[in-house]
């Protein structure tokens, strides 16, 4: 049992703070971090990139999903202190000079966002499928979402954004 | 004008570039400086009486700036019905005595997360615990242990009944007397909770004799009641802000304890507070939905025609009344609404229980009655040799028909909506296929048919929505309005209407929503009645703003109003186009002319203007709504029969929202419904055990990944029109269309299998016990049929 009359807060006195350096959608960042903070807490909090959304955090429903080095990792799971130098995009990090991505604007083309909670997590999911994938099939973009969920659109909206963002011949349905 | 240029298209969401973009501020992202961790301490037990708190240990660890118990507190209570007969009956922190586990009975601000986790285990309490009920049945027999005193008004004999609603139409024992055949069943349904990703979170900040909040919620204006209530403070001393809100399905409406905690402990620390809920928190302890038993009594004619009903529900309402009373009552509406029954007669009862306490859930009871409605529906038709369509055409209501409660159904497009359903699935050609000649292999396809209605916009605090639409110098517009985006799209819909009637761009148009202190009060958005109330409000600003414009444009041009001609930015003679002003101009004519008027419009709505604030809970009587929105779903499912296991292969539906604004909208809100629906009938239960959740987390309750989707069809049966300047009537679309759809795949599990569930979820387990049934009566009736042939 804890004594109660300490002079410093508890947490103060957990394990030490170590600098790390992380390439945020492009930028290097330096940010010293507590080994047991997740990568998502130090996005959200330290960098301040708040795109990445904290839902379940316990890796269950793929709200947090980023990229590192390219690939999908829930960011609630992953510990900061294991990225030092390591690429991270976020959902801040697709629209290049203003201009949305092909799957960002299918997203809005096909109504694939509601409440827009599980968008920046599906939105990167589906980047990197689209990256490894150009012309995925239905079995390969199920595969690719299963681990994030969303509520709003039953994924009917989300899987023709997916088509049409690969070009397989879905059409806007909102103007 | 007859062309419509904005309303009734596809625009894509006004807020959708933010939300692609990460730049969508959701009420966890909004970070203020020196932001203090608030956590709650929550109740272990699910009944006991709280002997002793000592928060001594807890406010003296370093980092600890407040702790917080009822002590603390005004001890002003609320309730999600404020009424004189079910006044306000939850304090904002445990008294004397818990009622369910995870009841908040403390909370800490502290300088970070773990500091607060580890104040809250300081926290000394002593209980004596209590003997705990966790069913409604149980609870109701005497002798049970009292969790609350039956309601005063409440003359039966049950004990712990929070409310009830009674009331009759004809006379159903009669009705009965001449009823050709006549059954009785009994239905229930699981726990569920509403799923929304987005965690309940709270940023409080008392600066400067004002209290300001951030909070994921369903209405920012209902929220600031209860909080200024509860903290007894001057509505003009809180401000709700606007954040978008990352999906709600009814769990985000009510004072929440964590927001009044956020509250407290800012006013007490100086300092901005921030709680935010764990998603083990959220399915332990916070609201789930209502959890029905439905006892149905039905008595028809040798055609299926529908002579008499009886209905008895029965709510497992949680510690507190929350809104277990409501969805009573609205149990009564969903029983009636859809078929012209002569008699009916309706009882029911909202019984607490050491659950945690029940919040609204999309469809409030709708999904629950209807699935007894319709399946007991499909059973009597079979009895009867009719067929589903049939039997539901032949029950029906049309437009303009009398309801109980005095209103009537308006252009209500049902008969229309059950006819293009049956069609477009070629339901009878599917019908009792697999049953009549199964085919080889495991899978049994089914094909089902539900029918639902919900009212839209009734009349709850604050029962109206105004707009504001400021033109600006170059004639672009920024509408203020209190309608809060959840993910329906309101900021789309209100600019389009806006747009409409003053003949503006998308893209002229900025929206500021749901803020306490800019924007005009708003019903919120959880009586799906966002597009009709402020929809029309918004329409009234427009129109107002309009006619200001072509007042001071007929002034300027000396053209009579009525030949001018509104369009694109620009007024014109409806016969000489050459003689035009732009709305720069007429804007600055105004200006030059009105003292400074730049033109602004005010607009407001309510559904009802010559109706008392809310009808009767206790008795029913009174209007509701003048919007009826009907609707028919047909559900094909597959059932594996070795493995019990069915899914959700196509779902049509046929509605009648009135007047589309956004079609593609409407069809976000068809697809999300189906796929809660299926959840619903197929996955989703939280699952307790004296109180506790025992499957808090997105593991063990089973929500719909993208491998549950079904396919989705929906078409749209108008029986209302938009014209600009004309008030209009949508109907409802957002939360009746998980009710009917249920319904189908009950029934059309029981098409493959011949399984007749009377309980969801229709599990693999349920399927193959029922299947199993199935196998031994056919083999006893075999017996006994060569028995009686042997001797």
């Amino acid at each position: 049992m804890l004594e109660v009359n300490e002079s410093t807060p508890v947490a103060a006195r957990r394990s030490q703070s170590r600098l790390i350096s992380l390439c945020i959608n492009g930028e290097w960042r330096e940010v010293a971090v507590k080994p047991r903070l997740t990568l998502a807490e130090v996005i959200r909090d330290s960098i301040g990139l708040t795109g990445t959304k904290a839902s379940c955090e316990s890796g269950t429903c793929g709200a947090c999903t980023i990229l590192l080095d390219g690939r999908p990792v829930l960011a609630c799971l992953t510990l900061a202190i294991e990225c030092d130098g390591r690429q991270i995009q976020t959902v801040e990090g697709l629209a290049e000079g203003g201009k949305l991505s092909a799957v960002q604007e299918a997203f809005l083309d096909q109504g694939a966002v509601q409440c827009g909670f599980c968008t920046p997590g599906m939105l990167m999911s589906v980047t990197a499928l689209l990256r490894e994938n150009p012309k995925p099939g239905r079995e390969q973009i199920n595969k690719a979402l299963e681990g994030n969920l969303c509520r709003c659109t039953g994924y009917n909206a989300i899987v023709d954004a997916v088509l049409q963002a690969s070009g397989q011949g879905v059409k806007p349905v909102m103007e | 004008m007859s062309e419509l240029s904005y309303v009734g298209k596809s625009f894509r969401r006004k807020d959708g570039p933010d939300k692609v973009t990460g730049k969508a501020v959701y009420a966890q992202d909004v970070k203020l400086p020196n932001t203090l961790i608030g956590r709650i301490l929550r109740s272990p037990h699910p009944h006991a009486r709280i002997v002793r708190i000592d928060t001594t240990r807890a406010r003296a660890l370093p980092g600890v700036k407040a702790v917080i118990t009822v002590e603390d507190t005004k001890g002003i209570k609320h309730g999600f019905v404020e009424t004189p007969r079910y006044p306000p009956d939850q304090e904002v922190l445990a008294r004397g005595k818990v009622v369910h586990v995870g009841e908040e009975i403390a909370a800490v601000a502290a300088v970070d997360q773990l500091t607060a986790q580890r104040a809250l285990e300081l926290i000394e309490i002593e209980y004596e615990p209590l003997p705990a009920v966790f069913d409604p049945e149980e609870a109701m027999q005497p002798g049970a242990p009292e969790i609350h005193r039956s309601h005063a008004k409440y003359a039966g004999p049950h004990s712990n009944v929070g409310g009830n609603t009674e009331t009759a139409w004809g006379d159903v024992e009669k009705g009965f007397a001449e009823s050709d055949y006549v059954r009785e069943d009994r239905f229930e349904c699981q726990l569920r909770t509403h799923g929304y990703l987005e965690p309940h979170a709270t940023l409080a900040h008392w600066e400067n004799d004002k209290l300001n909040v951030w909070t994921s919620s369903m209405g920012s204006f209902v929220k600031r009641a209860k909080l200024a209530k509860t903290l007894d403070l001057p509505y003009s001393s809180v401000r709700v802000h606007k954040t978008y809100v990352g999906g709600t399905f009814g769990g985000k409406i009510d004072l929440y304890s964590h927001e009044y905690c956020a509250a407290r402990l800012s006013m007490i620390t100086g300092r901005p507070v921030q709680v935010v809920a764990s998603r083990e928190e959220i399915f332990s302890a916070y609201r789930h939905a209502q959890p029905l038993i439905l006892e149905i009594k039905t008595g028809v004619k040798k055609d299926g025609t529908l002579v008499a009903q009886r209905i008895r529900a029965i709510n497992n309402a949680g510690a507190y009344r929350g809104s277990g009373v409501v969805v009573i009552f609205l149990a009564w509406g969903f029983t009636m609404i859809p078929y012209r029954i002569p008699n009916l007669k309706y009882e029911g009862l909202s019984v607490y229980t050491n659950h945690t306490v029940r919040a609204p859930q999309r469809g409030h009871g709708a999904p629950k009655v209807r699935f007894a409605i319709e399946s007991q529906l499909d059973m009597i038709a079979e009895a009867l040799g009719i067929d589903p369509i049939t039997i539901r055409l032949r029950n029906a209501r049309g437009a303009g028909e009398q309801l109980p409660n005095g209103d009537n159904t308006h252009r209500g497009g049902l008969q229309d909506c059950i006819r293009l359903a049956a069609e477009r699935s070629g339901f009878l050609d599917k019908f009792g296929r697999d049953r009549k000649s199964p085919p080889g292999g495991t899978i049994r396809r089914g094909i089902g048919i539900g029918v639902s209605a919900y009212m839209g916009g009734t009349l709850i605090y604050p029962n109206g929505s105004g707009v504001i639409v400021k033109m600006n110098d170059d004639g672009s517009a920024v509408v203020l309005t209190g309608a809060i985006d959840i993910g329906q799209g309101s900021e789309t819909v209100i600019s389009q209407i806006v747009a409409e009637e003053l003949s503006i761009r998308m893209d002229d148009i900025k929206i500021i929503s749901s803020d306490t202190d800019t924007t005009p009060q708003d019903i919120g958005a959880w009586i799906s009645g966002m597009t009709y109330v402020t929809g029309n409000a918004a329409r009234q600003a427009a129109t107002h703003a309009r006619e200001k414009l072509l007042e001071v444009a007929s002034e300027k041009m000396g053209v009579a109003a009525d030949q001018l001609v509104l369009k694109d930015k620009v007024v014109s003679h409806r016969l000489d186009p050459e003689r035009r002003l732009t709305y720069r101009e007429v804007i600055a004519h105004s200006v030059a002319t009105r003292r400074g008027d730049t033109i602004i419009g005010e607009g407001y709505w309510r559904t009802m203007r010559d109706e008392p604030n809310h009808p009767s809970l206790a008795t029913t009587k009174g209007r509701w709504t003048e919007n009826y929105a009907f609707s028919t779903q047909v559900a094909e499912v597959e059932v594996d029969i070795e493995t019990g296991e069915a899914r959700l292969v196509k779902a049509l539906t046929v509605h009648d929202c009135g007047f589309p604004i956004n079609p593609a909208l409407v069809k976000g809100q068809v697809d999300g419904q189906i796929s809660m629906a299926l959840g619903h009938a197929f996955m989703e239960e939280v699952i307790t055990k004296d109180g506790y959740t025992l499957n808090p987390n997105w593991l063990d309750y089973r929500m719909p990944t993208i491998h549950n989707m079904a396919v989705s069809e929906d078409a749209d049966v108008i029986t209302e029109q938009y014209r600009v300047g004309q008030p209009y009537r949508t109907k409802e679309v957002g939360e009746g269309l998980v009710s009917g759809i249920l319904a189908a795949m009950g029934n059309a599990v029981y098409d493959a299998t011949g399984v007749r569930l009377h309980g969801t979820p229709f599990t693999a387990e349920r399927i193959l016990d029922g299947l199993k049934r199935l196998q031994y009566q056919a083999k006893t009736a075999r017996k006994a049929k060569s028995g009686t042939l042997g001797a």
